[in-house]
């Protein structure tokens, strides 16, 4: 349905965007994950027609949008990554507005804001101004704006970012029931991978402007099947026993977390009684030790060295 | 384009900050001429003891017929001492056949005085001397019969037409303040567009089947009425409520401000595109606006300033444009044939300005 290819954007001679190909099918739910800085937002630009991308070019059914991006325009709906509404007016007022730029009017823009609201959960306080509303409520108005013209293609970037965790899971759950139930294709951009993991079928992990990996949930974790992640709480920080371990031969990767350490190593490996050894020759205190297999945020880490989240 | 100009009012409604340069013209208005316009300037008057009562009371009787001074009875000492305080510019003092003038500072309007008075004196002297020759009382009345009706009349007119010294002093106060506020008024409702596009909701506009054009188109039109509508409103409450006298030439005077205003519109688009964030928008609106009206002589005439280059300068201005042909049309009646050069000036300096500006908006 639609598809970008070798999709690129320079600014200021430093590439944003780097060669993306991806794809989506009708009606499925497809994640973007990647750091901040990764790129997406850029790749959700051009794909959306407010960016030229310098080179590359993306198409709806095999036709090119950046030649010609009133098709596109029509049949997509875009949630920012900003909160991009009329602070000054109320809810009911911004979705009039974003329902007849649309080309919505009367009966059916009333109609469809009625549908919104309801979905998003905010039909009681239509009439209040925006700016009073939470980070939350602003956040679903803003996905409400995005779905008066019942678009074809969802693409939302980063719709949870610094909102209470009811409304994150108000979302979530709509988001979900929109693909599930009423087959809406969905590009779901996001750097937290407990998200993505949740929502989507297929993933795209960016970084740097490139995707470093794709493909369904299950197979992206099955690069790592052959590892399990172990973490470790020590009493207190400990940095010598955390050196140490990243010097073991036999340790894939040893980073720091909050309660102490945490491990990943080949499946099977008996590793753990070596660990117990260094601790007891640092005398450092082992409160707790969970063996787990991999996430995505794993995956991520395994592929780039660095945790998604700084 | 619809949509986005019904908008704007809609946020117009919601916060309608724009209502503060429409009063803020009306009180500078009325401040530096509506006030002044039916106030007389206040002489203080006394007399000397050689008077008597009718006397005086006749010559107080006869310098009051003046259109322009009020002369009021006060003590010597209080009039000297108001005159030296700067509380008022003149006093006289009036002898039985002469006269003492008492000036604080130089004030223009003394010789206007000093005329009058002296004409006054030398009218009823001369008729006193008249009615002592002819012995008869009758003189003084077949006299004033006689120039109730007189065979020979001067009427002085300036070239320029019938247009009054005052008439000109108010109406420059009124379109410079009316013209100069109206910038802030456009230039801060096109900060919409800025805001718009830090804020998100262009962006929006943009992926919609919106085009581009429309949604400049509807920004455009939306702050040429609030700015057009805006000199209007306070132009219908001078000459409705103060009585200014705006001539008869409302056409002209239409297609004047329409220039002018679509100018400003498109001096706002030259500025978006040379700034980068709304914060300098704000900053440098209050700049240029009062760098354009102060060359381009809306706080004064620009016939005051004599030094060449920054007359030179004035030509650059769309305001002195728009000055320059209210006042024509408003003043000495002329037509649009008859003010073709300014208004041509104005839509040249429009169309520059909106050329390069969306141009360097949208190189970004
Ligand atoms: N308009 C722009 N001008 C210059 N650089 C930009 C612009 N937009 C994004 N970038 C740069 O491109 C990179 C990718 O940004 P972005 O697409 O926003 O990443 P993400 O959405 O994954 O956090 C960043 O390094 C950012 O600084
Ligand atoms: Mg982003």
């Amino acid at each position: 349905m639609l598809e970008t290819e070798a999709l690129r954007k320079v600014f200021n001679g430093k590439a944003a965007v780097d060669g993306i190909n991806l794809y989506m099918e009708k009606g499925e739910s497809v994640g973007l994950l990647g750091p901040n800085g990764a790129g997406k937002s850029t790749t959700i630009s051009m794909i959306s027609s407010l960016v030229r991308p310098t080179s590359g070019d993306v198409m709806l059914h095999g036709k090119s949008t950046v030649k010609d991006p009133s098709q596109i325009r029509r049949v997509l709906g875009v949630v920012p990554q900003e909160i991009a509404l009329y602070q000054e007016l109320t809810a009911y007022e911004n979705l009039i507005f974003f329902g007849r730029i649309y080309g919505l009017r009367g009966k059916v823009l009333e109609k469809k804001i009625a549908e919104v609201l309801e979905l998003v959960g905010l039909a009681d306080r239509q009439k209040e101004v925006v700016k009073t509303y939470s980070g939350g409520m602003q956040r679903r108005i803003n996905m409400a704006a995005a779905m008066l013209h019942e678009p074809e293609i969802l693409i939302m970037d980063e719709p949870t970012v610094g909102i209470d965790p009811q409304s994150r899971s108000h979302i979530l759950e709509t988001v979900r029931r929109l693909n599930q139930e009423k087959g809406l294709t969905v590009l779901y951009t996001s750097h937290y991978m407990e998200e993505v993991e949740r929502l989507c079928d297929r993933v795209y992990i960016m970084d740097h402007g490139r995707i470093i990996a794709s493909g369904a949930k299950d197979e992206l974790k099955r690069i790592l099947s052959g590892e399990e992640t172990i973490w470790i709480d020590l009493d207190r920080p400990y940095p010598k026993l955390l050196s140490s371990l990243q010097m073991n031969e036999e340790i894939i990767q040893a980073t720091e977390t909050e309660k102490g350490v945490k491990l990943i190593v080949p499946k099977g490996a008996r590793i753990l009684a070596s660990v117990f050894q260094e601790a007891e020759h640092h005398q450092v205190q082992i409160v707790n030790v969970n063996v787990q297999t991999p996430t995505l945020e794993d995956v991520f880490l395994h592929l780039t060295g660095r945790k998604l989240r700084d | 384009m619809k949509s986005v100009f019904l908008l704007q009012w809609r946020r117009l409604y919601r916060a309608p900050v724009m209502l503060v340069f429409l009063v803020l013209t009306i009180v500078f208005v009325s401040l530096l001429a509506g006030a002044n316009s039916e106030n007389k300037l206040t002489v203080y008057t006394f007399f000397d003891s050689a008077l008597t009562d009718e006397g005086s009371d006749a010559w107080l009787e006869k310098l009051n017929e003046a259109e322009l001074f009020e002369f009021r009875e006060a003590q010597e000492e209080e009039a000297r001492q108001a005159v030296f305080a700067g509380e008022i510019n003149f006093a006289v003092q009036l002898m039985n056949d002469d006269y003492r003038l008492l000036v604080a500072a130089d004030d223009p309007n003394r010789f206007l005085l000093e005329n009058y008075v002296n004409q006054v004196f030398a009218e009823e002297l001369r008729l006193r001397e008249a009615e002592q020759q002819s012995s008869g009382g009758e003189i003084r009345t077949s006299v004033e019969k006689y120039m109730a009706d007189p065979p020979l009349q001067a009427v002085t007119t300036s070239l320029e037409g019938e247009g009054s010294f005052k008439q000109e002093g108010q109406l420059q106060v009124l379109f410079g303040m009316s013209l100069f506020f109206s910038i802030y008024t456009v230039l801060f409702s096109l900060m919409n567009i800025a805001e718009e596009k830090r804020g998100g909701t262009w962006d929006r506009m943009i992926i919609s089947p919106l085009r581009k054009w429309q949604v400049y188109l509807g920004h455009m039109t939306f702050c040429f009425i609030v700015g057009f509508a805006q000199i209007v409103l306070i132009f219908l409450f001078f000459h409705y409520v103060f009585g200014f006298d705006l001539g008869e030439r409302y056409g002209t005077m239409a297609v004047i401000l329409g220039c002018y205003t679509f100018a400003v519109v498109a001096l706002g688009l030259l500025l978006m595109g040379l700034v980068k964030t709304p914060q300098q928008l704000q900053a440098v609106i209050p700049i240029v606006a009062s760098a354009i009206a102060m060359l381009g002589g809306a706080f004064w005439p620009i016939e005051v300033v004599t030094n060449e280059i920054m007359l030179a300068v004035s030509k650059g201005m769309p305001i002195f444009y728009g000055i320059d042909a209210l006042k024509g049309a408003a003043l000495y009646d002329r037509g649009l044939s008859e003010l073709l050069h300014p208004i041509s000036m104005m839509m040249l300096f429009g169309v520059a300005c909106m050329g390069i500006g969306i141009n360097l908006m949208e190189r970004r």
